[in-house]
């Protein structure tokens, strides 16, 4: 077979493995999102529709498993959230960041509960957790430039660890599963408290 | 160490209180020392003990943990409960009517401490509290007397605001003061206790309304 022949193929050949990886990280997500137990190989591979050999042809073990899965989840997450009404007022701005959260903790909460709770000694899922948590960060530092900008160094990062805090996935949680509030009501308390904590907008 | 058996009281003698009281205490000294040993394997490790782990530490046989408590989990509900009750014993009220500044600070001192001590512990619950109603139900619990004690501490201030707004802010208050934005500030950010502190300070401040009298 010549290698002009042979590129179509390779392509195909590819494209399908590709495909068998990306349904194997999707039977993952659907099964901790059921059940927050690290699912089993063969669990996965059942979901997936493959043999546990596919599985493990693709990924060495379940951690790079996992791995990936956080990856996907990650780019996923961050695709569905864009950054809207920069320029917009301050209300503007606290609604669109809440309601960007908000829908980002409905979507995620039990993978990041997952996460968070199995990532033993896993140097690799620590350091995913840090980059998320940074991302978030930097979200509540570039929808608040405005409030923030006034402040010194210290008082900024103040304020954006008590914004994170406020507006964790578990934060999040209590208000739907504990306190039993609606989405809309659950948005309102971060809204007040979001208006609450932030400095005066300059020039407002 | 090894564990003192009970000693069999012959059916023809009197009950000897003097005698069974002793061995009350004994039994309860040694449930006692399970239960710490468990309690300084947690914050060693942060990781769930087993039973061979928690009967070495306590210098007991794991026969004599078996014993007292009929599996783990009854022993993890037993640690929390002593948990809950040193908590509340060393996390006494104090500066109720001080003005709004002191009452924040001893607010976030007592707080602050409270995650210092207890966080291990804390993860290790929640993490397997899915599988326990009864543990569940104390976590449940361990919240709400947070929230009560936040409710008490800042009284003038929620007192000022309608039922809906204090809710919203004590809602705000309990993620703020949750264990785990604690260990952040403390793992993640690198802040000392004290700095810790002071963005919680900051924070609770912030978040408060204008108490509408008093201090």
């Amino acid at each position: 077979m010549t290698s002009a022949a042979s590129a179509p193929g390779v392509d195909g050949r590819r494209q399908r493995s590709e495909r068998t990886r990306q349904l194997i990280i999707e039977a993952y997500l659907a099964l901790l999102r059921e059940d927050p137990h690290i699912p089993t190989s063969a669990r996965i591979a059942e979901r997936a529709g493959y043999s546990v050999r596919s599985v493990f042809e693709r990924f060495p073990d379940l951690l790079a498993l996992r791995i990936a899965a956080t990856d996907h989840a990650f780019a996923l997450g961050n695709a569905q959230a864009p950054l809207r009404d920069l320029d917009g007022d301050r209300p503007t701005r606290i609604r669109s960041q809440v309601q960007t959260r908000a829908q980002t903790c409905e979507n995620w909460l039990p993978l990041w509960r997952a996460l968070n709770a199995n990532h033993g000694d896993s140097a690799e899922l620590k350091a995913r957790i840090k980059l998320m948590r940074t991302a978030i960060m930097q979200r509540l530092e570039t929808m608040y430039r405005p409030e923030l900008s006034a402040l010194d160094e210290r008082e900024r990062r103040n304020i954006l660890i008590a914004l994170e805090a406020l507006t964790d996935f578990e934060s999040w949680a209590r208000m739907r599963e504990d306190y039993g509030l609606p989405i809309e009501q659950a948005r309102v308390v971060w809204i007040e408290t979001i208006d609450r904590l932030l400095p005066p907008t300059p020039g407002a | 160490m090894s564990d003192t058996p009970d000693a069999p009281v012959a059916a023809d003698e009197p009950p000897r209180p003097n005698r069974v009281d002793g061995r009350r205490l004994r039994s309860e000294r040694t449930r006692r020392l399970i239960i710490e040993a468990y309690m300084a394997l947690v914050r060693e490790t942060g990781q769930m003990p087993t039973a061979l782990q928690i009967a070495e530490r306590a210098g007991y046989s794991v026969r004599s943990v078996f014993e007292r408590f009929p599996d783990l989990t009854a022993l993890r509900i037993a640690v929390t409960d002593y948990a809950i009750a040193e908590g509340r014993a060393s996390g006494v009220l104090r500066d109720l009517d001080a003005d709004r500044l002191t009452r924040i600070k001893s607010q976030v001192e007592q707080r602050g401490s409270g995650c210092e001590r207890w966080l291990p512990l804390w993860r290790v619950l929640s993490a397997d509290a899915a599988h326990s109603a009864d543990l569940q139900q104390r976590i449940r619990m361990i919240r709400q007397l947070v929230v009560m004690r936040m409710e008490m501490m800042f009284r003038p201030e929620l007192s000022a605001v309608s039922d809906d707004t204090r809710k919203k802010i004590v809602l705000a208050l309990e993620a703020l003061l949750d264990f785990e934005s604690w260990a952040r500030m403390r793992e993640l950010y690198g802040l000392s206790f004290d700095e810790a502190s002071a963005v919680w300070v900051k924070s609770i401040d912030r978040l408060l309304p204008t108490a509408s009298s008093g201090p």
